[in-house]
């Protein structure tokens, strides 16, 4: 079968509110490696060969349309196509900038070849360099040079002419080094002005995410850690200067975690914008560099035939990561329940981390079967962090006026073989007239207290 | 035609008046209050779910509970419809105690549902040292609760809320078909709020609920609904203790001291 090549070259970029890539030409070659392995760039536009793919994508329109869908490019792509890439690159050259076709292509008759004998000299670009001396000999076209004795031609113009001049017309292989998807994504980034404060790194940043997601749909992973680093300006002085992103030294850094690897670069830039907003910058910064630290395979979804009833909103993982990001990870708890006598050390609330929540050692969690457990509705709903002491009178303990108790006591004497935090207490139920039914203890004796008086204590709310 | 007949004729038979609610269920008559395809959870107390319209907590609405400063009665409330009420997380935004998970787990709210957001009020060891946030974190923290797919309740205790902040609450949980409460402290009772449902909470001498309903989508009730609120296994060792569990008659309607329960 024979090849057939394709030329691509960025015009361009359109004003758009959406990010544009750091890298277009590459983001735009690690797209195309959807289609076909064989991509090079040559000069400033890539050449790709489609002949092994056509099939799999059911036909030479189909694959160019969808590789025209399968991205969105912010500026124009123009393109030419031949049997050979240095015929696809001469046709793209050829004609005037402004005549350039736009890609993806519309309409069945695509592009209006121009043969190739008719094609300038200026396409080819090894014989650019004797334009002057090509047009005094009235030579102006592909043909009239390929008329030319060869040996003359090779003679007076070197042998990469006469070599490019094969190569375009098919009579030597086109080889070339091949672009690959690099394993790890590391993306440098010069801003075009000093940027001063922190949050307005985003604008910069966004273009790197850009590239990212260019480089997650390609290999078809999602990101779960991400580091953004900056290089300060070494004219300042700013090597002493030490925070949580600063270590010193004449960059900065920080870190993303998501707990799902994701190709939601939304999702990512509210992340990184909320965490910008809290650097502070020493100095001005002129370059970002955006590096993937883990990357996990991504399954793609599967599309249901019926419709399934999607509820509206955001994922858990995401509207969590958010408030930490905002707040602080001490900001977002969830629950994790212990089997232990001790009320204290029955439950700890610990920072979400997406993962299940790591089990302490020591301590063994309660089984899932606990619900059936009679006791834990004697238990109050709130439980203090710390026991409030209470004011105690002869008449008994005191907490916004006197306390009535009602059940107890419940003895309680756990947590001797953990030395210090051991307990010995007689748990009751109280009543107090504005907070309802309390759950209060008394130290009992002997539990170590040096005046030896018997405390009350305020341990939860029966809310 | 004897004038019994006549009554007779223009009476109209109870099961007749029935289709005539699902002929018209958009007329809206005055003594009736709205019940427009309100969809509701069940407050698990048959005399509550009797004074709301749909018989329930509405969903996609902003419930508002309002106690005495410092006094936090909601769990007693909020816990069968929490624990029945979809399987996803329960966020509680501003807690002002911990929680104990066990308490709730056996009550029926497990805890790998709990999540709490912006727990400012309590610290649990004192090597995290959570600083209480400024209101406007916790509002935004329960907005981005609201908007959460996976959430099914929030419960948010909101010291500070001006009555837009609440409209906004209101208006994401109504497009996100949510179950939101927020408990506020009474002082708020005279303010003006969006809330579709607002509630006084108190507690009688024998410490039962006492749920007064200052605002829903129909007639103003003018009784107080009281009851134990209490798990069954708590209440029968009060009761073994010889703690009092008479109903206060007093206060009860005879309808509904019937209905009382034991």
């Amino acid at each position: 079968m024979s090849a057939h090549w394709i030329a691509l070259r960025l015009g361009d970029t359109a004003p758009t509110t959406a990010p544009v890539p750091s890298d277009p030409l590459a983001a735009l070659a690690w797209r195309v490696l959807q289609v076909t392995p064989w991509v090079a760039q040559v000069d400033d536009a890539l050449v790709f060969d489609i002949s092994a793919s056509e099939r799999l994508f059911g036909g030479r329109a189909a694959l160019l349309e969808h590789l025209g869908l399968s991205g969105a490019h912010t500026g124009a792509v123009y393109w030419a196509q031949g049997a050979t890439s240095l015929l696809a690159l001469g046709r793209l050259a050829g004609v005037p900038p402004g005549t350039c076709t736009p890609f993806p292509p519309r309409g069945p008759d695509m592009v209006p070849e121009i043969a190739a004998d008719a094609l300038p000299l200026h396409a080819l670009t090894s014989a650019r360099p004797h334009l002057p001396t090509l047009a005094r000999l009235g030579c102006h076209t592909w043909g009239q040079l390929r008329a030319l004795p060869r040996g003359g031609l090779a003679r007076r113009f070197g042998a990469d002419v006469l070599a490019a001049l094969d190569q375009a017309y098919g009579l030597r292989p086109d080889i070339y080094p091949w672009i690959r998807v690099p394993e790890v994504f590391d993306a440098p980034l010069e801003l075009a002005a000093q940027v001063e404060s922190a949050p307005a790194l985003l604008f910069g940043a966004r273009r790197l995410l850009a590239q990212l997601l260019a480089w997650l749909r390609a290999r078809q992973l999602g990101v779960q850690r991400l580091e953004l680093r900056w290089e300060l300006d070494a004219r300042r002085g700013n090597a002493q200067h030490l925070d949580a992103h600063h270590q010193g030294s004449d960059h900065g850094r920080l870190e993303l975690h998501t707990a799902q690897a994701t190709q939601d670069m939304r999702h990512l830039e509210r992340l990184l914008g909320e965490q910008l907003a809290r650097v502070r910058l020493p100095a001005p910064v002129l370059y970002l560099r955006l590096r993937s630290l883990a990357t996990q395979a991504l399954p793609t979804e599967s599309q249901s035939l019926l419709p399934d009833s999607v509820r509206s909103g955001d994922s858990l993982h995401q509207m969590l990561e958010r408030v930490s990001a905002r707040c602080g990870a001490a900001q977002v708890l969830c629950a994790q329940v212990y089997a232990d006598h001790r009320p204290e050390r029955m439950q700890q609330w610990q920072t979400w981390s997406g993962a299940p929540a790591p089990v302490q050692p020591h301590r063994k969690p309660a089984a899932a079967d606990s619900a059936a457990d009679a006791s834990g509705a004697l238990y109050p709903t709130w439980l203090l962090a710390t026991p409030q002491r209470l004011l105690s009178q002869r008449s008994g303990p005191q907490f916004h006026g006197p306390l009535t108790l009602l059940v107890g006591p419940r003895r309680l004497e756990a947590g001797w073989l953990d030395g210090e935090s051991s307990v010995l207490r007689d748990y009751f139920v109280a009543r107090s007239a504005r907070h309802g039914l309390l759950w209060i203890y008394r130290q009992r004796l002997g539990s170590g207290d040096p005046d030896g008086t018997q405390d009350w204590y305020l341990h939860g709310y029966f809310a | 035609m004897t004038a019994a007949q006549a009554q007779q004729a223009f009476s109209i038979h109870p099961s007749a008046e029935e289709a005539l609610d699902g002929l018209h269920a958009q007329v809206w008559r005055a003594h009736a209050w709205a019940r427009a395809s309100l969809h509701t959870v069940a407050t698990g107390e048959a005399l509550l779910d009797a004074q709301l319209p749909g018989g329930g907590w509405p969903v996609g609405a902003l419930t508002e509970l309002l106690q005495e400063a410092g006094v936090h009665n909601e769990w007693r409330l909020l816990l069968p419809a929490l624990a029945q009420h979809g399987s996803g997380p329960v966020v509680l935004v501003g807690p002002p105690h911990p929680p104990f998970a066990p308490a709730l787990l056996a009550q029926g709210l497990q805890s790998q549902r709990l999540l709490c957001l912006c727990p400012g009020a309590f610290a649990m060891d004192t090597a995290r040292k959570a600083t209480p946030l400024a209101p406007a974190s916790c509002l935004w923290a329960t907005e981005q609760a609201l908007r959460c797919a996976a959430v099914d309740t929030v419960v948010a205790w909101l010291a500070q809320v001006r009555p837009h902040e609440l409209r906004r609450l209101q208006l994401a949980a109504a497009e996100h078909h949510k179950l939101l409460f927020v408990v506020r402290s009474l002082q708020a009772q005279h303010e003006a709020s969006p809330a579709v449902l607002r509630l006084k909470l108190s507690l009688n001498d024998q410490s039962h609920v006492c749920v007064e309903v200052l605002k829903r989508r129909g007639p103003p009730v003018a009784d107080l609904v009281q009851w134990a609120a209490r798990p069954a296994a708590l209440q029968q060792l009060l009761a073994a203790h010889g703690a009092p569990e008479r109903p206060p008659l007093a206060q009860m309607p005879p309808a509904r001291q019937m209905r009382q329960r034991p």
